[in-house]
């Protein structure tokens, strides 16, 4: 018996040092640790499945969630210690979304990946790279995906409003806002909601912004994309054609379910993916009654960006993680036929995009990479400032207090002003 | 040789509450300093640029009362808010805190089951603040339960939108700082009334008092130090008030910011922009009405006929 063991503690010894042999390793001085900070688990699910660690250093997540600002400030918190943090510490890299990169990328907080050896971006999509840099054009970071945001329509309200559930068709007769709000006045002529929520519509116009949220004098302006935004949705509003709910409240949630009234929803794949479970509810919902089109305005929404903060101690594995997210042809593609993501390779979504078998089940088969595919070179990335995520918030949750009935324009608008006045001190406001 | 004359135990007394002091001193009092301190300086994050701390003397206070362009001094009219929201919970909080407590402690009702009763008042004050006010968000909101029920019995053709009304919301928020307080002032109160001298009740019982005579000559005035306190901590947790209405609006105090507290505003600055010259101003100001108001409470409860 004891041999038995003896034997048996041999062997696992002897497994345990070839073991640790194995894999790729990097230059021995740099980082043993490499700390990600990170808002939810999406990417480090990603992560886990396909980047290959090397041996001997550890990956720590560092996950706030980011409900009330809680992950920039855990965030900021942690760039600004960065300097004095010990080797292990330090941020080795985080992830940062549309609304909010700007701050980082605009800072000394963050480097040139081009220098740690990220350097082909033949393959991504213009506007992630754009989102990306900063004001000299020095690239910070990459995004593993790429969010081009479409119009999602219900099929059978199509049919019943447009007379065709054709992408095509469908596209042709919505593809500017004269139309789309003509055809407001139809559906709702026949008892539907053209949209759900007052402001579905406004990142198909406020990506469009001519101007940014503040000009050079720090004066709070508003671009004619917004101003038209406002006009449109009072229409909306007076007329009907839409809800007062905000584009994530409930309300506008089980307008998705078969019983649901709405023909138009705005959102990139993540939102028909993951967002819309109501519409995929087995029992009330409508999977298969979607499809989607270009609608009256390219424009992008949300995104997950990975930057490289400055002083990581683990430069190469930072710029590895990078390259394989945007240039490694397989992970890419089981990006897009495993996850649901439209890839930041435009290789692998050809692929995809040329494949008649590819289809997704949700929108009855369309080929939703193809429709993507076809809208990356509209989306514009330019007159964007640190202000903006919050500006945009709290536009609409002012307003949306004036299409409730609560107060009149003017009064919502200056709710508007103190609220920037109270997180921003430096913008002037009217 | 001097002989002492006994032995001094105050020492100890000392020594056993020094450990209050000291902790007293490293987490209220310095950074009640702290915040004075700051509030005369210029201090905020800009993205993630530092601006400050400047001195800028009262300059904080000076923009906390100019009035906006509608005339509104916005920190009144967030005192207002603050005052209005606490007033109404606590009225029927302190009234019906007080009849259940009498209804417990009285000889003559003698309650059956009276553990069951004190548990179950008291229950909605394990809940956290944020978590009911999330219930109550849901249960109010235009597709949530409330709306169906309403929709349901015919009692309205469309849902209410009990978010977009001035009273709706205020009377929500006070509602469930009522329902989540009221337990917990009926427990002070009894031990209160269980205080006086039950000989005292006799008494007044064999001289021919009611039941309403007995309350306002012998338990109310005996009651009073208790009912002093009770009120002052409700007001101070009053003007504090924060996770009810925060949550249930989401941070806006909607609508027309008319159930945005004092609290929720400091939060304004306080959020993203880490803005502690502004919000150190704020604190100041709740500092000052509070000792104001709980001064003017105790010399009008306290006030000798």
């Amino acid at each position: 018996m004891k041999k038995i063991i003896a034997l048996l503690l041999t062997v696992v010894m002897v497994v345990a040092l070839f073991a640790v042999g194995g894999g790729t390793a990097f230059a021995d001085d740099e980082g043993k640790v490499f700390n990600i900070y990170a808002w939810n688990e999406e990417f480090k699910g990603f992560f886990e499945k396909y980047y290959e660690v090397p041996d001997g250093v550890t990956v720590n997540w560092i996950i706030v969630p980011s409900d009330n600002g809680a992950y920039q400030d855990a965030l900021d918190a942690a760039l600004l210690n960065q300097a004095d943090a010990a080797a292990d510490d330090k941020v080795d890299m985080f992830l940062a979304e549309a609304d909010y990169i700007l701050k980082y990328v605009d800072s000394e907080a963050t480097q040139d990946i081009t220098a740690l050896g990220v350097t082909d971006f033949s393959n991504a999509y213009t506007y992630t790279v754009q989102a990306a840099s900063d004001a000299d054009g020095v690239v910070k970071g990459v995004s593993f995906q790429c969010c081009p945001s479409a119009l999602i329509y219900r099929r059978s309200i199509a049919k019943d409003v447009l007379g065709t559930d054709d992408p095509t068709e469908v596209q042709a007769l919505l593809d500017s806002w004269d139309k789309f709000n003509a055809v407001a006045a139809d559906a709702k002529a026949k008892g539907y909601y053209m949209t759900a929520s007052f402001a579905e519509t406004y990142r198909p116009f406020s990506n469009n912004c001519t101007s940014p949220w503040v000009d050079e004098d720090n004066n709070l302006q508003f671009d004619p994309q917004i101003e038209a935004w406002i006009a449109q949705t009072d229409e909306f509003i007076q007329n009907g054609y839409t809800l007062t709910a905000g584009v994530w409240d409930d309300e506008k949630n089980v307008q998705m379910f078969a019983d649901g009234k709405t023909m138009c929803f705005f959102g990139p794949a993540w939102y028909f993916n993951f967002c819309m479970g109501n519409a995929m509810d087995p029992d009330k919902g409508c999977s298969g009654d979607w499809a989607i089109c270009e609608g009256p305005a390219a424009h992008f929404w949300g995104g997950t960006w990975l930057l490289a903060p400055a002083g990581s101690d683990n430069p190469t594995m930072l710029a590895d993680i990078m390259n394989t997210f945007i240039n490694d042809e397989e992970v890419c593609t089981a990006l897009v036929a495993n996850e649901a993501q439209f890839s930041n390779n435009q290789a692998v979504n050809a692929k995809f995009a040329e494949d008649p078998d590819y289809g997704n089940e949700f929108l009855g088969g369309q080929n939703d990479v193809a429709v993507f595919a076809g809208m990356t070179d509209n989306i514009v990335w330019e007159n964007h400032t640190i202000y903006d995520q919050l500006l945009n918030e709290g536009l609409q949750t002012s307003l949306q207090e004036y299409y409730r009935g609560s107060v009149d324009q003017d009064t919502a608008l200056n709710n508007f002003y103190l609220y920037v006045n109270e997180k921003y001190p430096t913008i002037v406001t009217p | 040789m001097k002989k002492s004359k006994g032995i001094s135990y105050a020492k100890w007394g000392y020594i056993f509450i020094t450990p209050f002091f000291i902790a007293y001193v490293i987490f209220t009092l310095y950074p009640q300093i702290l915040t004075i301190y700051n509030s005369f300086f210029e201090n905020y994050r800009e993205g993630l640029k530092q601006v400050g701390p400047n001195f800028v003397g009262f300059g904080n206070y000076v923009k906390l009362f100019t009035p906006d362009k509608t005339g509104t001094i916005n920190i009144l009219k967030y005192t207002g808010n603050t005052l209005a929201l606490w007033i109404g919970g606590a009225i029927p909080q302190i009234v019906i805190a007080l009849l259940l407590a009498i209804f417990f402690t009285s000889y003559r009702l003698n309650i059956k089951g009276q553990q069951f009763f004190k548990t179950v008042i008291y229950m909605p004050n394990l809940i956290m603040a944020s978590a009911f006010s999330m219930l109550f968000f849901t249960l109010f909101s235009n597709v949530g339960p409330v709306n169906q029920l309403i929709t349901a019995a015919g009692w309205s053709e469309v849902p209410i939108d009990f978010f977009a009304y001035k009273g709706t919301v205020r009377g929500l928020i006070c509602l469930m700082n009522f329902l989540m307080w009221f337990g917990n002032t009926t427990i002070l109160l009894m031990a209160g009334i269980m205080g006086i001298d039950q000989s005292l009740f006799e008494a007044a019982n064999l001289d021919g008092a009611s039941s309403v005579q007995t309350f306002f000559r012998v338990t109310l005035p005996l009651l009073m130090p208790i009912l002093v306190y009770t009120v002052i901590t409700a007001m101070i947790g009053g003007l504090q008030m924060f996770d009810v209405p925060q949550v249930l609006t989401n941070g806006k105090g909607m609508p027309d910011r008319t159930s945005m507290t004092l609290i929720m505003y400091l939060n304004n600055y306080l959020g993203g922009s880490k803005n502690y010259g502004m919000s150190g101003a704020i604190s100041v100001i709740i500092f000052i009405i509070t000792g104001i108001l709980s001064m003017f409470v105790y010399r009008s409860l306290t006030k000798k006929d």
